[in-house]
């Protein structure tokens, strides 16, 4: 009988202290947030949505032209901090010595964004009623548009990247796409011209003539490296007789590159 | 966009951009230049981003140079009439190539000649040859 009570009150003692541990607050993780149903989650994409405006779904290039060129030139009325424009003269004096200047992309480091969409590489683009999928020919660098109404990952937590996070929503007969959450070093907007992690763009893309071209509209501000609104707008070529391949910048193969391996000619 | 399109879109490329499908800088290739080298291949890959062709050549002092002949993407040399085995190692051929500014044991191909005559660019057939000076690059 001793014994047995013994057991049982023992029982209690730890079943209380249980108890007790587990509604201490300190101890309590705060509860997660909803989990974002994936882009590709079945009833994600069956959810009720206006029909889109267009389908980007495609392979494209970017058309190159006059007018139209794949580098990204600062309009007059923006004006670079003393610590960009120093970068830009440093290339600038870089190129006339006949020198490359950063030239990060050489050493494998990604593209970016926006300088991903301006290469001479087709970029494979799919749309579903979530997001838009990218794959650039150039180096297979992956970018998505997340269309299914979710918001900017907490900057608490959101991962810094090469193309950043975009999120976009239409508009009439646009999409427009907001990209936020970039990387802090080794991305450039072109030669020179660096990106940091306030980097922030807004495109405004459409399909004219018949579909076949892309036309986005770009807005960058990056208050870490200019001041005043810089707009510039491009265009892409359907190409229908084209896909994209599996490119790797890889080390064995840049050994054999005297373009990115000339200590003479690189500055990093 | 049919594929004569997509090549000559290519080939403006070059011409404003200094290499189509340069994912980095050239400007350590002297463009306005050309190098002749006669040697043998020791490899040539065959592979995207670039190809490019390892050649052995005996310098003007007697001694064995390793030149690296950088080339653009195999799509594009594809138009241009190549095949994955269009060289192999111990091939006698003739490069000509833009070489570096730093005078290091490199070169920007411009075309290749093979001990049967036949001359290779990375241009397709037709158009016009690549100038010994082209514009100046824009990146």
């Amino acid at each position: 009988m001793h014994k047995r009570f013994a057991i049982t009150t023992a029982a209690w003692a730890t079943f209380a202290a249980s108890l007790v541990w587990a509604q201490a607050p300190s101890a309590q993780p705060a509860p997660a947030p909803p989990a974002q149903l994936g882009a590709l989650a079945p009833s994600n994409i069956a959810k009720p949505r206006p029909a889109p405006p267009f389908d980007i779904t495609g392979t494209w290039l970017h058309a190159m032209a006059r007018d139209n060129p794949f580098t990204f030139t600062p309009p007059p009325d923006v004006k670079l901090t003393p610590a960009a424009q120093a970068q830009l003269d440093a290339a600038k004096k870089a190129r006339a010595e006949g020198k490359a200047y950063h030239d990060d992309i050489g050493q494998c480091w990604p593209a970016g964004l926006p300088v991903l969409m301006t290469r001479v590489w087709p970029i494979a683009m799919i749309q579903k009623p979530t997001a838009i999928f990218m794959v650039s020919g150039f180096m297979n660098s992956v970018r998505i548009i997340y269309l299914d109404g979710r918001k900017h990952t907490d900057p608490d937590i959101i991962i810094p990247s090469f193309n950043g996070e975009s999120i976009g929503h239409w508009e009439g007969d646009s999409l427009v796409v907001d990209t936020i959450g970039f990387v802090d070093d080794h991305h450039w907007i072109d030669n020179g011209i660096p990106a940091s992690d306030q980097l922030h763009i807004v495109e405004r893309m459409r399909l004219i003539g018949d579909g076949a071209t892309l036309q986005i509209e770009y807005t960058f501000g990056d208050p870490k490296n200019w001041v005043g609104e810089w707009k510039v707008t491009k265009r892409w070529k359907r190409v229908d007789d084209t896909d994209i391949t599996e490119a790797s910048c890889l080390p064995d193969l840049n050994a054999h590159m005297p373009s990115v391996t000339s200590k003479s000619v690189n500055i990093h | 966009m049919n594929r004569l399109q997509f090549a000559c879109i290519c080939i403006l490329g070059l011409s404003v951009a200094g290499s189509a499908h340069a994912h980095h800088s050239m400007e350590g290739f002297d463009r306005a230049k050309n190098v002749t080298l006669v040697g043998t291949v020791k490899q040539f890959k065959w592979a995207n981003p670039h190809s490019w062709i390892e050649l052995e050549i005996t310098n003007d002092k007697g001694v064995v140079e390793t030149w690296n002949i950088e080339m653009t993407a195999p799509f594009v040399l594809v138009r241009a009439g190549w095949k994955s085995n269009s060289l192999k190692p111990g091939d006698k051929v003739t490069v000509v190539g833009h070489p570096q500014k730093s005078g290091e044991p490199g070169a920007l191909f411009v075309s290749v000649t093979t001990a049967d005559g036949q001359t290779l660019t990375d241009r397709p057939a037709g158009a016009p040859a690549q100038p010994a000076a082209p514009p100046a690059p824009a990146k």
